[in-house]
């Protein structure tokens, strides 16, 4: 039977794709991704791209969440400046309680309320890059200013706002208080306790120091009950991070099934290709030569 | 009776007949590697006898022909093939460079949506924050860019694409010119029975070249070949060639007309076929579907904008520049400069995130075209990369076909060095022994006239 004598085209095109096979191969070991363009394998190549997303948004979460952590955490530290404030102030308010102290000793002591006053206000308004932390979402001015024609002897210029932020897919959280509620709250209000006992050391009324002392001893406790929300979201910010560094690891993993490579597979492939090659290779090399030609003399 | 003339004569026929032989011979080791060369074969027949007193003389050999082996059935077949595996190849080649375009997971406008929508997120941590604020406007920047260097790429790959249409176009019309020329003579040689040869090969090799420019319809008639388009358009008849014109359409791409009728979609296979698929059908589908995207989108995040309040407690004013249509995505830009109009906020106080609700909402709700952004853009980038799979796939297919009945052609046609070398060593003891005929005929002569000069008179 006759055959096509002209063999060299098929031998080249046999070569051609073993050498872009190899070349696959290669590309594939030094990316280690199986996966290198969208024709590759459409389907996997367009997972791929939700999950470079998805990543990348997972990263950001983790982003919001040290922000957050570090706003929270100012927020919380401050507030518990707050109540070791007001625990002085209730000392001082017992010491005005007790009979036997002369009126300029009242003075002093409604002074020294004034000062931890003051401190009051100034740690109601603490600010975190710029941003006032007790104002509610007007944060741009401070919240709390010294105003004694009111009878909480502050003036609020806050509002009642709360902003939450998105710490997950789907999962947000609240990130604050306002001030009035915290520092103005109808269950006990730290302003108004502390303006009060200010007014009762001034006047040196016993019983009215007394009850003014009761008051922030209750606007303590308030204070402290508003204070587990800030430590309550902080420890959710650090469990929602080790969920978000669980959920990098599996989405890390989710990419490498779909676009990575099998190192082993593909190196041995690679090997099997070069052999294939050369086989083609030797093969060429013997067969082109020879015809009737090489044996005439 | 015979003679030794007639001796003579039938050697020296014989000499003809085998230096015949030998041209063939030579002629097909010389073209053994010349494209659409089919080897020659010499026929050889015995010359008519001549009788005489009942007894018949044979008259020797003549070459009565020579013959090129080929195979019209498998060129018919091979052409077919071509004009599939050029088409493929076309496409493969112009879907390579736009699956490029979306290559980097990591990079472009996907890339873009989720870094766009991260820097909104991390806005909602301090609403207020000019840096944040900046990196929002950078971000959709970014995204705009993207949109504009996708689309314009796109672009520049449809009008090189048309390029190589009028490329395509002028070479077709030199081939069924030149052809129109072969057919002529090609058809006269058929009708008297003389075996085409040489020009019949290469006309079959002008066939096949322009198979692998668009699909080729071949009709035998009493005057050569008939070419047509696959749907029919002559391209060449008998003598005359029917050349394709080119005119400038209205959306600034070659269309294609034959003798005034516009047939630019009706042309199939070859490359012009696989360019004017892609030009034609493929980007403008993508095109459509990236200005889909970016006029849905830049609406859903206006709307969203102008549900909440910027830094200055305004209304918020659109993010992007209102864009639509054909060029949507080209067009795209960010039309504020000024970060603090971002509206973050809900309430028109400067600390207020509620409105980023609204704006990271975008991300994940569905655009009026069914699918969220992200996905909507993955999708175009799978089909993208079907296209060029299914493009491949059917290259390296139609190249294993095509191979074997190039194979196939070969072992009809194709010139084999051992036979011919077989043949030469035949044709030239032939040779030899005819002028051995001639050398023993002379050497007979010669003692027919020596038979006279040997006898001389007796003294």
């Amino acid at each position: 039977m006759r055959v096509n004598p002209n063999f060299t085209p098929d031998i080249l095109t046999d070569l051609f794709q073993q050498q872009a096979q190899e070349q696959t191969y290669i590309e594939e070991l030094s990316t280690g991704q199986s996966v290198n363009q969208p024709s590759d394998n459409p389907a996997a190549f367009a997972a791929d791209v939700e999950n470079q997303s998805l990543q990348s948004q997972t990263d950001q979460y983790l982003q919001n969440t040290s922000n957050l952590e570090g706003t929270l955490q100012t927020a919380d530290s401050a507030l518990s400046s707050v109540v070791t404030s007001l625990n002085q102030a209730i000392s001082l308010g017992v010491q005005g309680g007790s009979s036997n102290l002369s009126s300029s000793d009242l003075q002093a002591l409604a002074q020294q309320v004034q000062s931890i006053q003051g401190q009051v206000v100034q740690l109601a308004n603490t600010s975190y890059e710029g941003s006032y932390l007790f104002g509610g979402t007007s944060t741009g001015s401070a919240p709390f200013a010294l105003d004694s024609t009111q009878p909480s002897g502050v003036q609020y210029n806050g509002n009642t706002g709360v902003n939450n932020v998105e710490i997950a897919q789907g999962t947000s959280i609240q990130v604050n208080v306002p001030g009035s509620q915290i520092f103005q709250g109808t269950g006990g209000s730290v302003m108004g306790s502390l303006q009060q006992l200010v007014t009762a050391l001034q006047s040196g009324n016993t019983t009215s120091i007394g009850t003014a002392t009761t008051q922030v001893s209750n606007a303590l406790n308030y204070l402290s009950q508003q204070r587990v929300f800030y430590g309550s979201a902080i420890s959710q910010l650090d469990s929602n991070q080790s969920d978000l560094q669980q959920d990098q690891v599996n989405l890390q993993t989710q990419e490498n099934t779909l676009v990575g490579a099998n190192m082993a597979t593909v190196a041995t492939d690679l090997s099997q290709a070069q052999t294939a090659q050369s086989a083609t290779l030797a093969a060429l090399a013997q067969i082109i030569p020879q015809n009737l030609l090489s044996y005439l003399k | 009776m015979g003679s030794l003339s007639s001796s003579m004569w039938i050697a020296a026929q014989a000499l003809d007949a085998d230096q015949g032989a030998l041209d063939v011979t030579s002629n097909n080791i010389a073209n053994q590697n010349t494209p659409g060369y089919s080897r020659e074969v010499a026929i050889f027949a015995e010359a008519a006898p001549t009788e005489e007193n009942n007894v018949t003389y044979g008259n020797g050999v003549v070459l009565q022909q020579i013959q090129s082996i080929t195979d019209q059935v498998l060129q018919i077949q091979i052409a077919d093939q071509n004009q599939q595996q050029s088409s493929a190849q076309a496409q493969y080649n112009a879907l390579q460079q736009v699956q490029t375009l979306f290559s980097n997971p990591t990079q472009g406008i996907g890339a873009d949506f989720t870094a766009f929508f991260n820097s909104i997120s991390q806005l909602s941590t301090d609403p207020a924050s000019m840096p944040d604020r900046q990196a929002v406007l950078a971000a959709a920047q970014n995204l705009a860019g993207d949109f504009n260097s996708t689309e314009q790429n796109l672009d520049s790959i449809q009008s090189s694409l048309n390029q190589s249409v009028t490329q395509n176009v002028t070479q077709i019309n030199t081939l069924t010119q030149q052809i129109a020329q072969l057919n002529v003579q090609v058809g006269q040689m058929q009708k008297l029975g003389q075996d085409p040869g040489s020009l019949g090969d290469q006309e079959t090799q002008l066939i096949q070249q322009l198979s692998q420019l668009t699909n080729v319809n071949q009709i035998q008639t009493e005057n050569g070949l008939t070419l047509t388009t696959g749907n029919g358009t002559p391209l060449v008849v008998g003598g005359q060639s029917f050349a394709l014109q080119t005119t400038s359409g209205p959306n600034g791409m070659t269309d294609i007309s034959s003798q005034g009728q516009d047939i630019t979609s009706s042309l199939q296979g070859g490359q012009l076929g696989g360019n004017l698929q892609i030009r034609d059908t493929a980007i403008p589908s993508m095109l459509s579907q990236l200005d889909n995207l970016a006029s849905q989108f830049s609406a859903s995040m206006n709307a969203a904008q102008a549900s909440g309040y910027d830094l200055n407690g305004k209304a918020g004013q659109p993010l992007f520049s209102d864009t639509s249509g054909p060029g949507a995505a080209s067009n795209l830009t960010v039309a504020i400069t000024d970060p603090s109009l971002i509206a973050a906020s809900s309430d028109g106080t400067s600390g207020s995130n509620g409105n980023v609700a609204n704006l990271m909402a975008v991300q994940s709700q569905a655009l009026p075209s069914g699918e969220d952004p992200l996905d909507t853009y993955s999708s175009l980038v799978s089909q993208t990369g079907n296209l060029t799979d299914q493009a491949q796939a059917e290259v390296t297919a139609s190249t294993a076909s095509l191979n074997q009945l190039n194979d196939q052609l070969g072992s009809v046609s194709g010139v084999n060095l051992d036979e011919e070398t077989t043949n030469l060593m035949n044709y030239q003891r032939a040779y030899e022994a005819a002028a051995r005929v001639v050398s023993t005929v002379d050497e007979l002569t010669q003692s027919v006239l020596d038979m006279g000069s040997g006898v001389t008179a007796a003294p």
